[in-house]
Order: structure tokens, then sequence, then C-alpha cells
């Protein structure tokens, strides 16, 4: 037969023509792309990983669309799933604006998947300089900025108030000052019925929250500069090995996330309301859930604190940035612009404080990435209570002021996926802490090796 | 035959007496290329030419978005030290010599009850197949509910009888186990055609048996697995190429877009890594190599099962 | 895996001759029966083990549609009989997700997979069973080795060649693959092609019928019993198919029922926002058609597995 011959040709003009090429290196995208704020505009924006879902929102949507003009704003729904995102940019047919986490965005742009900003910030005129300069940071690679900052995350100590007064605890002793009275006080509200686990102590947050430990222990997972894991750091270990302790003290991390899954988290039914979980770090929007959903819980915050007692965050959060190949980049900097912009924000933040206000519910602040607007807002938020929500409110303008973050690096998706890789792999029992963190700093430093090499070929 | 031989039972004439084809000296060679050429095209377009493509990526870093740059043989060096392609290959192996064989005993002692089942057969046949049909995503929203270790039927049943069911979606010593038990209420078509099988047991031999006073036990052992020793090791074979590359059920239940930080290890099967390197990664380079050493995989253990089959499967002349 | 997985993962034993299909029962409606009339007990406890089966078969459906019809709160609460019976979860979700555009979209790939596979694999089935010609044989023995090769095999490539044809994002790569035909049901008609008397054909071409007249007119309508399994089994394995859908679905509204409940189970099951009622209520959907395709061609389906497993 001759059909041997005839895929040998076949597999041979592929390999010679190359049938497996770049979509992405065709055009410098942003070249053409004239960006100018009083622009006039047109198309449609679509936009992947951004929700709707609130008046935080919608409000700062609606003036974005006011300005777009006679541009349609296309929200492709859900959370940001990076395969999605990859794939519409590898098959040429991306979204005109991407909504990230600022980890993220140095994972894409290593991959040319987004395209540097310079030209919209400067086009659209953006007031970089309102950016918490840890925000920028983290987006920024080679003197360029790949993404405009949005949300900041931070985290609070959450406590059920009657757990803690039941078992002769405060507040205090799950905070973190004191790792041995966070164990004790894990002990001492956790409780078991016939072997099974019905209230979990204290929920440590493995593996996200492993940052956060090894910080309150004293060290970083990453170099300042971005370009060496330290993940096998004894601090690190210690932080682990310890964080892991309080599952263990319950009968192990698989009780635990058994029962944490089986709870209805963003409704009623949520664990401090349900009187399941004594006490858990946790980030601060959760105390809007909290106060929206259940408002009677018996409740107690307070910032999470390190061993001197100071408190302590681990500030990230999320941004906007353009892909590669966008269809319509002029406004999806427009968009990125408006929806970041100081006034942007108070209208947002007005919203949701007449809205709580009808509802009978309190306004327990925003953050953002965006300083000037966290100034304003925060004179909006009660502070000076003394109900729970108010301490709230407190502990997370305490913590927005005590924050690290991570380093900027190339690969901030795969170093996260390192360590949490084999954080499971401590929580599932197949590994030490010690050997784990070894072999994640391993992986974590080659992702980084490779991510780096192409930012220093550039 | 079985599929031991596949080319073998297709090239050699079928079991009927061979016969003369009307007239096929008479036609053009075109014509029957012709009425082929869907097949001919599809199998160089999506099978011969991603077959050899695969080889080439695999020597590759290619990540659709940017061009391929060749590696030489990195990937594969790569590989062979990756702990994640170690866990799924162990995974997957630990899966399948523990669901293969459930799965067979399981349909086999469905099969033996439904051949007792007298006029209610077809009754009893439609409830064991009916699983058979559900999406497989269905399947893995199942496996998550029902299975659940604190508020899930099956614990509770487990309860009723005094067991403290252990928590099958989160304690990795379970998630496996979990899912073989999920795979048993799929063995509907191996029940199907195990009972298939079974009707076609010569009665004379049974009979046979029975005059000389063997049990029930031992004409089962003696007499029946021998004879329908064939289709058992089809299901065996089947079963095994389709738990090698087992996805959607584990994929559903334990990963995917929200549950990235909940990932579990223990259900990380070889293919799920593959689809998950080259999907979602897009490293379609090392996916590639995966998918080369999965392709040799699974051509050792058919091969290895041929070689068995040769020493365990009784075939009685091939006829009837 | 499916019906259809198993049996196109491998060289199936089949021999599917018309006889079989069209007029014996492949699973004989007779059961053996002893000459000795078998033991009171035995029958009851085979009795009991067969119910016992068949509850926990059917058990898992019951209780899906059952929590479907239960307030968010008690969709874990085991119980047989909603404590608050509800079809809310019936009207939330088409809200709460593009369901119709889903069905709408699946039932769109279902139909063309099924068209298209059937139809193509009959025209290569009888272009083997039909004609001598060189090489035959060894392009049937590929067409049967092609069963061996693993999915994973030729994933990468044959993604990349619907995206070099800007596809990707599309419903085109979830089906059209199937206009050149599945070995796999190029094996089962061509053997039923076999079992047909070549006189028939012979007498029709000397009365002076085409070939595509012969094919068309006489061997496909007898070739119906065989067809239809075909046809059923394609509309399994198409309906349920989820890698595809993950491979190359992006955007929501374009999603088919099995990618979509994933995106559910992935936006409201654990670590999100909680809405299993909704999941269960999805899952129902997703999973009735092929309940309602099972009822309606029973009798082929059953029939078509026995056959891919008996030795002929």
């Amino acid at each position: 037969m001759r059909l041997g011959g005839v895929v040998g040709v076949l597999a041979a003009s592929c390999l010679v023509a190359g049938c497996a090429q770049g979509t992405g290196d065709s055009e410098e995208e942003t070249s053409d792309a004239s960006f100018d704020s009083n622009a006039t505009l047109s198309g449609t924006v679509e936009v992947m990983g951004f929700g709707a879902g609130d008046e935080i929102a919608t409000t700062r949507l609606d003036r974005a669309k006011k300005e777009l003009g006679d541009a349609k704003v296309e929200l492709v729904e859900g959370d940001l799933d990076i395969q999605q995102f990859l794939s519409s940019v590898a098959s040429g047919k991306p979204p005109s604006l991407v909504y990230a986490e600022r980890s993220q965005i140095g994972t894409f742009a290593s991959r040319g998947a987004v395209v540097p900003l310079t030209d919209c910030i400067e086009g659209e005129g953006i007031d970089t300089s309102v950016f918490r300069k840890s925000a920028l940071d983290e987006v920024t690679f080679d003197d360029e900025v790949y993404g405009i900052p949005e949300f900041n995350v931070v985290q609070l100590t959450q406590a059920n108030a009657d757990l803690l007064q039941q078992s002769g605890h405060t507040i205090d002793d799950v905070n973190g000052s004191d790792w041995d009275a966070v164990l004790q006080a894990d002990k001492d509200m956790t409780k078991t019925q016939g072997g099974d686990l019905q209230t979990i102590g204290y929920d440590s947050k493995l593996p996200e929250f492993l940052p956060l430990w090894a910080k309150a222990n004293g060290a970083d997972l990453i170099s300042a500069d971005g370009r060496t894991a330290q993940l096998d750091d004894p601090e690190v270990v210690e932080a682990l090995e310890w964080a892991v302790s309080v599952y263990d003290a319950q009968g192990g991390f698989g009780e635990v996330k058994a029962l944490r899954d089986s709870a209805d988290f963003f409704g009623d039914g949520n664990q401090f309301a349900s009187g399941t979980l004594g006490a858990m770090p946790m980030e601060q929007w959760y105390v809007n859930v909290l106060n929206d959903v259940s408002p009677n819980a018996p409740m107690a915050f307070d910032t999470v604190r390190d061993e001197q007692g100071e408190p302590i965050a681990w500030a990230s959060g999320s941004a906007w940035a353009i892909p590669k190949g966008s269809p319509d980049p002029e406004a999806a900097c427009r968009m990125a612009r408006v929806m970041t912009e100081t006034d942007s924000w108070i209208a947002a933040a007005e919203a949701r404080v007449a809205m709580r206000k009808k509802d009978g519910g309190l306004f327990t602040g925003i953050l953002t990435a965006n300083e000037d607007a966290d100034e304003q807002i925060r004179a909006m938020a009660p502070t000076d209570g003394d109900d729970a929500w108010s301490q709230a409110v407190a502990a997370m303008y305490e913590a927005n002021d005590h924050t690290f973050s991570m380093p900027a690096n190339p690969a901030g998706d795969e170093f996260e996926q390192a360590w949490q890789d084999e954080v499971n792999k401590v929580l599932t029992g197949d590994k030490d802490p010690a050997d784990a963190l070894a072999d994640a700093r391993e992986a974590a430093q080659q992702a980084l090796d490779e991510a780096w090499a192409t930012w220093d070929e550039k | 035959m079985s599929l031991a031989a596949p080319a073998s039972t297709g090239t050699a004439a079928p079991a009927r007496p061979p016969r003369r084809r009307g007239g096929s000296g008479r036609h053009r060679a075109w014509i029957p290329l012709l009425f082929i050429s869907p097949w001919l095209v599809g199998f160089l377009v999506f099978m011969a030419y991603p077959v050899v493509y695969t080889g080439y990526l695999s020597l590759t870093d290619y990540d659709v978005i940017n061009d391929p740059t060749f590696l030489g043989l990195d990937n594969y060096r790569e590989l062979v030290s990756d702990e994640k392609v170690m866990l799924a290959l162990r995974n997957t192996f630990v899966y399948t010599l523990m669901s293969v064989p459930a799965q067979l005993v399981f349909s086999l002692v469905l099969a033996l009850l439904l051949q007792r089942a007298g006029r209610a057969a077809g009754f009893f046949r439609t409830a064991f197949f009916l699983p058979k049909m559900t999406p497989p995503v269905a399947v893995g929203v199942l496996l998550l509910m029902l299975l659940n270790g604190q508020s899930g039927l099956l614990n509770e049943l487990l309860g009723w009888f005094g067991i403290n069911g252990p928590n099958w979606t989160t304690d990795p010593d379970w998630v496996k186990p979990g899912l073989v038990v999920t795979s048993l209420w799929t063995v509907g078509s191996s029940v199907i055609i195990l009972l298939a099988a079974l009707q076609q047991v010569p009665d004379e031999l049974l009979d046979a048996a029975r005059v000389d006073g063997a049990s029930w036990w031992r004409r089962l052992w003696h007499v029946v697995l021998p004879i329908i020793s064939p289709t058992i090791y089809f299901i065996v074979v089947v079963d095994t190429i389709a738990s090698l590359q087992s996805f959607t059920e584990a994929y559903t239940a334990f990963f995917g877009a929200g549950n990235t930080t909940y990932s579990n290890d223990a259900a990380l099967f070889y293919a799920i890594y593959l689809f998950q390197q080259a999907f979602e990664f897009l490293h379609m380079g090392y996916a590639s190599a995966m998918a080369v050493l999965l392709f040799a995989i699974v051509m050792v253990v058919t091969a290895v099962q041929v070689m068995l089959s040769r020493r365990y499967v009784h075939y009685t002349g091939g006829a009837r | 895996m499916s019906t259809l997985d198993r049996a196109s993962e491998a060289g199936p034993t089949t021999s599917v001759t018309p006889e079989r299909l069209a007029t014996e029962d492949a699973v004989p409606a007779e059961p053996q029966r002893s000459p000795r009339q078998r033991g009171t007990v035995a029958r009851v406890l085979v009795g009991a083990a067969l119910v016992l089966m068949t509850v926990a078969f059917v058990y898992p459906f019951v209780w899906l549609v059952s929590a479907s019809l239960k307030p968010r709160s008690d969709v874990f609460d085991n119980r047989l009989i909603p404590e608050t019976l509800t079809f809310d979860n019936y009207v939330e979700v088409w809200n709460a997700a593009p369901m119709a555009a889903w069905l709408v979209n699946t039932a769109f790939v279902t139909v063309m997979a099924t068209l298209t596979v059937t139809i193509s694999s009959a025209l290569v089935a009888w272009g083997f069973a039909r004609y001598q010609f060189r090489g035959r044989n060894l392009l049937f023995g590929l067409v049967l080795a092609s069963m061996m090769i693993p999915g994973a095999a030729t994933m990468i490539p044959t993604y990349l060649i619907w995206n070099s044809l800007g596809l990707v994002g599309t419903l085109t790569p979830l089906w059209a693959g199937n206009v050149f035909g599945t070995a796999f049901y190029i094996f089962l008609l061509r053997q039923f092609f076999l079992g047909l008397p070549p006189e028939l054909f012979d007498a029709a071409e000397i009365d002076g019928a085409g070939h595509w007249r012969v094919f068309w007119h006489i061997a496909l309508p007898l070739t119906r019993p065989a067809l239809v399994v075909v046809a059923l089994f394609e509309f399994q394995a198409a309906w349920t198919d989820l890698m595809r859908g993950l491979i190359y679905l992006r955007d929501r509204e374009d999603f088919t029922v099995p990618r979509g409940l994933k995106s559910m189970l992935d936006q409201f099951g654990f670590g999100g926002e909680w809405h299993w009622e909704l999941i269960v209520t999805a899952s129902v959907i997703t999973t009735l058609p092929m309940v309602i395709v099972f009822f309606i061609g029973q009798r082929q389906i059953i029939q078509g597995v026995a056959s891919t497993g008996t030795k002929g």
C-alpha cells in the first residue's frame, strides 16, 4: 500500500511547514491601538472573569457603560477559568478585557497572554499614583504595568463568641498571637460525637493561608526580588507544622474538610450561625456576607496577629488586564480606568450604604487597591460602635495598615500551585512538613527560573 | 476470537464460509474506495497524522500562544522525574487493579442472579442497566453527595449496621475505594454481556455435571467459567483499557475550576493530569510526551493480556 | 465511561449477524431451567438478592429526583419523601444557568453526531463488506487497530486542527469528526452486512441498479436494526460526553448540558456558593433525556450491548 507513504509525506510536510504555530505572535497587539480618554468608542467589550454580583460591581459597571458610550459591555459569567482564558488567547479569540488575581498577572504576562498597559495608562490618563504601591508592584514587570489593581483582600480572625465563652476563652486566644493558646482553644472548642467531628474548634485554613502563618513566624515564601523560593525555610516549616497540628487535634484534616464542606458557606446555615466552627482567619469580605445572611450570629473579630501581638495580613487582590489580541483594547482600557477610579468606588460605597440602611444592615466597608478611595470610604463605615460588626470594620482597617504581599514574580500561578500541592500532601498525611516544603521549594524554584528566563531574554 | 487479535478477526475470513462476492472483479477500483473514503480521510487526518504529530510535539515546548521550540528528549527526562506523573500512574494502576476485578465479580454475580430470575429477568435487567445511561458528570455529582462522609446516604446506611463510614470524598485512603464503589453502579453492560454468554452454556454439559454429583459451586467453577472465559477475558481487557483512561467521574468530583485549592491528589488519574497539562496549563509538548507514555502503557498491558489469554482462556472451537 | 467508550476502546468480539439482531433475542427470554426443582429457599434468596440489587441500582435516581424537590437546606437530608415539597428549583435553575441554551446545544450536537456517524459508518462498512479490492484486508486491519489507540494519543493535534480552523469555541468539533465514521460502528455494521445474502445485491445489479442504488435502497433498509443500535449508542455517547465540552467550549451560553452541569458544580458546589439544590436539579435535567431514550430503545440497546461481547 501507498498509505504509509501518504502518512509520511503528510507528517513530513507538517514538520517542515510547522503545523503548530504560535497564534499570539503575529503582531504587536497594542501598537495599532490609540488610547484616548476623549475618543468616542464603539463595539463590544467582552469581559472575562468578572461577575456583576452586587451593588459594588453594578454601580461601577453602570458608570463604565456610560463612559463607554456606544460600546457595549458583555460579561462572560463565572470566576476566571485560567484554562478558558489561555485557550481563548491561543485560539486567537480572546476577550477584550480580563479580570484576574494579581498573582496570576505575572504568569499571563510571561506567557505573552496579556499586554503591557503603558500606552493605555497614558492615553486614558489613568492616575496610577492613587494605587497602593504593593498592589501596583505585584503587576509590574520590567518597569511596565500589566494590570490595573482593583480590590484588596486582607484576613481577619473571625470567631464564634458563644463557643469562645463556653470554653473559657476570649478572642485574644485565637488571634494568632500565641500559637499554644490557639491550639488549646482549638481543643477546647472542638466537639465530637461518636467519633464524628461536630464542631471545628479552629480552622487554620490550609493550604491557602500558609503565606500568612509563615509571615507571622517571620518568614517569606519568596525572596523580595521574586526570584528565589524560600519554602524550605525552617520558620515556614514550623508554621506549617503548627497549622497542621490544629487539624490533627481534631482528628485530621479529612474530618475538618468533610464538615467544612457540608456547611452552607454563603447562607444562613453558615458555620458561625450553626455553631459548628469556633474560629478561623478569613478574608474581610466574609464579614459582609455574615452580616447580611446571619446578622444575629454571636460573632467576635480581631485582626490576625503575629507573636509580638502586632496585626498582620496578607494583602492580595484582583486586577484588570488586556489580553493579547484583544478585539477592542481602547474600550477595554477605558473600562479598566472607570472601574478603578476613586469616584467610582465612592459611588459604589454610597450605593451599598443606602442599600444596607434599607435592609437594616450595616455598612462594613470596602477595601480597594485605590488608597484615595479607601480613605474616603473609611469615613463612611462605623468603627466606633462596640458591637461585633463595628469591631470587624475597625479590625479590617487596622489589618489593612499592616499588610505584606507576595513579591511580584512572573510565575505567580505556578508558584502557588507548587506549595499548595505539597501542603495538600502534608494534610493527607503523605509527607511530613519538612520534606513537603523541600519538594515544594524545588518545584517552585524551577517554575521561577523558567519564567524569569523568558523575561531576562527580552 | 476477541480483542486479543482484532486484526486477525477482521482480516481473516469471517466465521461464515467465504463466498464469492458478486461481480467483484468487474468493479472499478475507485468504487469501493469511494465508499470507504470518509473513513480513509478521517483516518489520515484525525488518527494517523495526530499520532505522528503527538510524537513530534512531545519533543518540543509548545503553549499554542508562542511557536514551538525543539527540546529533544527533555520532556521525557522531566516525565520520569515528575513526582506527579508517578503519583498519577500509581493512582491509575491502583484504581485499575481494584476496579476491574471488583466490577467483574460484581457483574458476574448479578448475571448469575439474572439467569435465575425467571420471567422477571427483563425487569431486573432494565434496572441494572439503567445507571449505565446516566451521564458520567451526573455520576460524579452523585458520588460527591451520596458518598459524602458527613451526610451521605451510604454512610447513613452503614450507620444502621453500626459502621462508622469513612470520609469517602475527603480521606485520601478512601477516595479510590469510593470511585470503585461508584463504578460498580455502572456495570450494567458487563452484566448484559455476561448474561448473554451464560445463556449459551449448553444445558447438556451442566446436566452431565449434575448427574456426576457436582455441586453448584463446582459446576460454576469447572464448567461455566471455562466456557464463558472468552467473554470474561473480553470484559477484563475492555475494562482495563477504560480504567487506565478513566477521567470524567473523578474529574467532575475532584477537579475543575472551583476545586483547585482542594484538588485531591488521591484522585489524580493519569488522564486527568494529562488533560490538565494540555488544556489547563497549555503545556502541549509535555502533555504530548505523557500521551506517548500512555500509548505505550496501553500497548504493553494489552500485549501482556494477550499472552495471558493464550494460557487461561478456553476457546471451544469458535463456530457455533 | 459510556457504553460507546467501552465498546470503541477495544475491538469487540462481536459477530452481529442480522439473525441475531433482527430475529433472535440476543438476551434470551427463556431462562435456564434445571430439570430438578431447585429448593424454595434458594429461590427466595435469589429473589431477595435481585430485589435488593434493584433497589441499590434504582435508588440513586429516586434520591436525585427527591432531592431536586427539596428546598436548599434539606437537600442532604436523605429523606425519600421531601419534608417540604417544592418545584422552585426547577424554576430557579433556568435563571441560574442558561439551561435552555445548553439543552438546545446538546440536542444539536447529539443529532448531528448521530446522523453523520450512522450514515458515514454504514457507507464505509458497505465498502468493506460488499467489495473485494487490493489492500482491503490491510485497510480493515487498520480500522480495527485504530480502536486500540487511546484517545489521549490524538487529542492534542486534533485540538490544534480545530484551532487552526478557528472552530475552537464553537460546537463543531463536538460532532464534525463523526462525518468520517467511527471504527467500532464500521466494524459492527460490516458484520451485519456480511450476514445479508449477497445474491440479493447481485440480482439487483443484474437488473441494472447502480452501486449507490443497491446500497441506499436495498442494503440500508435491510440494515435498519443495526443502524438503530449504532444511532442509539452514539446518541448516548454524544449526549453524555464531557471531555470535548471541556476542551472546546468557552462561553457559558455555548456549553452542552454535561459541560454546563460541571460548571454549575464548580460554581455552586463545595467551596462555592453552596446551591446543591440547583446542582441536583440540573443533574435530573441532564439525565432525564437518557432515561427516556433508554425506555424507548431499551430492546435495541440491550441487544446491541449483548452482541458486542458474545462470541460468534
